[in-house]
Order: structure tokens, then sequence, then C-alpha cells
């Protein structure tokens, strides 16, 4: 898996271009299942739009391990075949290649 | 229009469409600049009762380039918050507004102003209000008064202003949209065969009437300069290039709890204008989009369509007979150096006796302004094409007359200054649209914001 953060100091000031890097396939996942703290937006295949939140499915993350202020966060799924993916959240921006990890998304919502 | 939904994408989301940007000295605080940026195209006045609004999901921009690298050197961030007082009335004001605190106005719009010099940001001013919309006599009774009161003075000696106001750009978009009619020549135009127009027209001001949300910034010009000599009109250093932004979080999700979108990612610029009808008219409709993305220092990819305008070509295939000279230069696919000098790198001395507004070799979209100009005791609409250096192209003002001043350049009015040899044709110093500054009902302000009071509702209905 690659990561490629994305942010622009310019016009985002007081962001923590290195909170992204923290992410893991295991963490996006467990968000991916969260209590509606996370939104996930996946394009599959040819450019399909699927919204998703498992709110019925319990947080395995504590609250209190999470970072300060978190707000919501959206996973782009640009190319299921790929695994290019972009991890949104505040004014920040990942980009991961996993395909691994995009089919794991994909079948949270299929 | 100058660039009012001039985009495919840009068209969909009006609160970040730019649509007008103005940099001028300001003619009654000389020693100040005054950057206008308008956004919300075509805001019918009686749009209520979710009377129009900036955008609180929205960062808006105005950049100034004052080294000539087409980067910013200088950016005055806008941002937005809406607040509603009562949401148990569908109004958006419950009785009179007479005051900018006034407990009858429901629906607020309060803004940040944030420098963003040398990599560092400074908030100027906070928690600033807009005025309401101008509604009609009974919730607005004293409209000019309550807008004035709107005018704050902030950090660095800098006067601001965000809100409605009435729409100064005029052109007869219902005219040129219709295969290039200009309604006073209509009667040259080749009519596709159909013999429609047997005489000229006066032309029709398609944008009176409406209404446009202003960001205005009064800023003393030593701010906006840096070190290089400036001061006189033949200083490169006088000279700044400005452009205004709109730029959105990347993701925008409704949240099916609180029926509100919300927004994350980094911002991306979604709109952008510098010169006034370039992505409107100069770029071709699939890169319009695109190049609201762009920033100006990469505006050398677009410099074919500056050079070849595709508007230069059309003049003379629906006008027949009409523009000979400029047909001959269009077959001949000659670059038009003149249009690339004047929109891409500003006029170097030595061009216009006592004029220069030359920012460099980089070729950047940018309305340039050399500020050393001071302001026309007798301004001439058509700005430097009627002999007023404080006139567009050197930077804009409120009631030039830009759509002629484009139209008779791309006509071939400007190349001579370039190409000696060119004789422009007759018609070329005589295109128009038949619109002036006149043609703008509501007039203009002679103090900031120097753009009209917004029309209301009651006396103007949407049409």
């Amino acid at each position: 898996m690659s990561v490629h953060s994305d942010v622009d100091p310019a016009v985002s000031p007081g962001t923590d271009p290195e909170q992204p890097s923290r992410m893991s396939r295991r963490s996006l996942l467990r968000g991916a299942a969260g209590a509606g703290a996370v939104g996930l937006v996946a394009a599959a295949g040819a450019g399909a739009v699927v919204a998703a939140a498992r709110p019925e499915t319990k947080a395995a993350t504590p609250a209190a391990a999470l970072p300060p202020n978190a707000g919501p966060l959206v996973v782009y799924l640009r190319d299921a075949r790929t695994g290019d993916l972009e991890v949104l959240a505040g004014t920040t921006k990942v980009r991961l290649h996993d395909p691994a990890l995009a089919a794991q998304l994909l079948r949270t919502v299929h | 229009m100058s660039s009012h939904r001039e985009a495919p994408e840009i068209s969909k989301d009006p609160v970040a469409d730019s649509t007008d940007l103005y940099a001028f000295v300001s003619p009654d605080q000389p020693d100040t600049v005054t950057l206008i940026a308008n956004y919300i195209p075509l805001e019918g006045p009686a749009g209520g009762p979710n009377f129009y609004a900036f955008g609180d999901d929205v960062l808006y921009e105005i950049l100034v380039d004052n080294n000539g690298d087409g980067q910013a050197d200088v950016t005055y961030q806008f941002s937005f918050q809406t607040a509603l007082s009562d949401p148990n009335t569908f109004l958006y004001n419950t009785g009179p507004i007479l005051s900018l605190d006034s407990p009858n106005w429901n629906r607020r719009q309060t803004y940040t102003v944030t420098q963003v010099k040398n990599g560092q940001s400074d908030v100027l001013g906070s928690n600033l209000d807009c005025p309401p919309c101008n509604i009609g006599p009974l919730s607005t009774p004293d409209y000019p008064k309550l807008a004035q009161s709107a005018v704050h003075s902030i950090s660095g000696g800098i006067k601001v202003f965000a809100g409605q106001r009435a729409e100064g750009f005029y052109v007869d978009l219902g005219a040129i949209f219709d295969l290039g009619d200009l309604r006073p020549f209509e009667n040259l135009h080749a009519q596709y065969g159909m013999h429609i127009f047997s005489k000229g027209a006066a032309g029709v001001n398609a944008t009176a009437q409406v209404n446009v949300h202003s960001i205005a910034i009064q800023v003393p010009i030593s701010q906006l300069l840096w070190g290089s000599p400036h001061g006189k009109v033949t200083d490169q250093g006088s000279v700044i290039g400005v452009w205004t932004t709109a730029s959105r979080q990347q993701a925008q999700v409704w949240d099916s709890q609180t029926n509100q979108n919300t927004c994350c990612g980094p911002w991306r610029q979604v709109s952008r204008l510098g010169n006034p009808l370039i992505n409107e008219v100069i770029i071709s409709l699939g890169q319009k989009d695109f190049w609201n993305s762009q920033q100006p220092d990469n505006d050398k990819q677009f410099a074919s369509h500056y050079a070849q305008p595709e508007l230069a070509g059309l003049l003379p295939a629906l006008y027949p007979g009409v523009f000979p000279n400029l047909e001959k230069v269009v077959q001949a696919g000659t670059a038009r150096a003149d249009l690339e000098a004047v929109l891409l790198t500003g006029i170097p001395s030595g061009i216009i006796p006592g004029f220069q507004n030359f920012t460099g070799a980089v070729q950047a979209d940018l309305l340039r302004l050399n500020t050393a100009i001071p302001p026309s005791a007798k301004p001439n609409q058509l700005g430097l094409l009627g002999g007023d250096a404080a006139g567009f192209p050197n930077g804009r003002r409120v009631f030039d007359d830009v759509v002629t001043v484009e139209l008779r350049a791309i006509a071939g009015v400007t190349l001579p200054l370039v190409d000696s040899s060119f004789k422009p044709d007759g018609a070329a110093s005589l295109v128009t649209d038949g619109l002036t500054a006149s043609s703008v009902p509501s007039g203009f302000l002679n103090h900031f914001p120097y753009l009209g009071v917004p029309y209301s509702g009651f006396e103007t209905p949407a049409h």
C-alpha cells in the first residue's frame, strides 16, 4: 500500500498533515463500520456511487482514542480494480493504492 | 457574460461562481486601491424568502501578485457564517430592518477577513456584518443607509464590504449568444440567409435589474507592493496583478440526520477570474472548468487560445465583407501578440507613450493595474482605447465598457501595437453591442463600494 498526503497549508492553517498517515487499513475498516462517524462514498466500476453507513454496528474504537475535533471522513474509491482510494478528512486528503482494501470496502456495501 | 455561468460545472454552483473582478486606484482615496470580486450571477431581486447569500462552505479569495511571477504575494480570504435567529418562522425578516443589529432580521450573515502574506495568516476582521438583501420599502426602508453601515474599517487602514449590489456589468447577452448578433450592426450579419434584420437596433442590457454579491476591499497601495522601485508609472514595481478564486472542500456529502451538506477534504479551486470575458469567450468549452481550477502561473498552457481567439475568426464569417483585414490575419494564422501582451503579460514600456502595466515574461491571466497612474478626472469608459490610462486594461473600473473594448481589440484595433503594418478595418473601431455605462439603471456610487444600490424585490419583480 502506498500513501500520499495532500494538504494546502496556505488555505488550511492549523491542520495536521501527519494525522492521515496514522491511518491504517484496519482503522479505516473499523471506521467504515462505525457508529455514523464515517461517511463512505465509493465509486465502483463504471462510476456507480454508493453512500453507506452502518449505524447498527458498534464502533470498535473508543471515542477517547479518536483525534480531537475529528470531523466527518469520506472515502472515495476511484477505481476498485487498482484500489485507488482517497481518504478525506478535515482539510486533508490521503491517497491510497490498495486493491485488497478496496475489495473489503466494497463488501461492506454490497 | 464577463464570467457569469461561463463554465459547465461552475454554472451549477452559483454561490461559488465569480462574475466580475474590478481593480482600480480609488478615485476618492487615491492612496488606496479598491478590489471588488462579484459572485452569484443574475440574482432576481425578488428571490425570497431565502434571499441570496454567500456560501458558508466556500472560501473566497482576492489575490495579488506584485512581483510578476503569477503567484499570490498578498491574499485576502473571506469566509462567511450564516445564523438563523428564529427557525420557527418562514420569514427572512419579521419587521422592518432599520439597522444591522435589528431583531427583525432573521437570517443574517457575518464574515471573517484573513490576510495571507509572506506565508503568514492574520485575521484582519471577524464577525463583520453583511447587509441584508434589498427587499422593499416595508422590509428595508432606507436601504442605501443600511448597506453603507456595512462598510467596515478593519486592521491596516483597510475598508471592506460584503453583500448585495446592483449588477454593474452591462452586456447584450440575448443578442450576442444568438450567434454573435450585435444589434447595432445586425443588418450586416450573415443571418444564415434568413434576412431577419434589415436595419440596426439599439442594444439591450440583459443584466439590467439583476443583482450580484460583491466582496469589496480598499487597501492602502503601499500594502500591496513590495521592495522593488515603485511610485512612478515607468516602475515595473508599481504594477500589481489581481485575480479572484472560489474554492470548495473536495467532498460534500448530504447528512441525512442534519439535512445539510457536510464538507471535508482539501480546498479545491472551482472558480477563477482575472481579465473579464476570458473564460467566457477565449477558453473553449471543454477546458473551461479546468481553466477555473488552474493557477495563473500555469496559463502558458492556454496561450494558444489568446493568440488565436475563435471570436476573431467568427467576426469576418458572421459579418461578411466587414472585417477583410482581420480575415486575412486569421487566414494567415497570425498569432495575436497584441492580445497575449494585453491579457497575459501586460503592455511593456515603449508601446503606448507614458504607459506600461508589464509584469514580466510569465504569461498569467491577471487584471494588471499600474498603481502609479492616478484616477482620471474625466474617465472614458473605453479605458486605454479611449485615451484614459486609468481604465481597462489598466485594472478595471466599475463602469468600464469591457465588452466593447475586448470586441474591438479582438477585431484588430490593438494589433498595430505589435505590427505597425497592419491597418485595422474601419468597423473594428466602431464595433460594439450598443451599450454604455448609462445602460445600468442603478448607476454607480462615487464612493466605496462604488457598485450601485441593489434593485429591490418590491420594485423589480423577477423576469
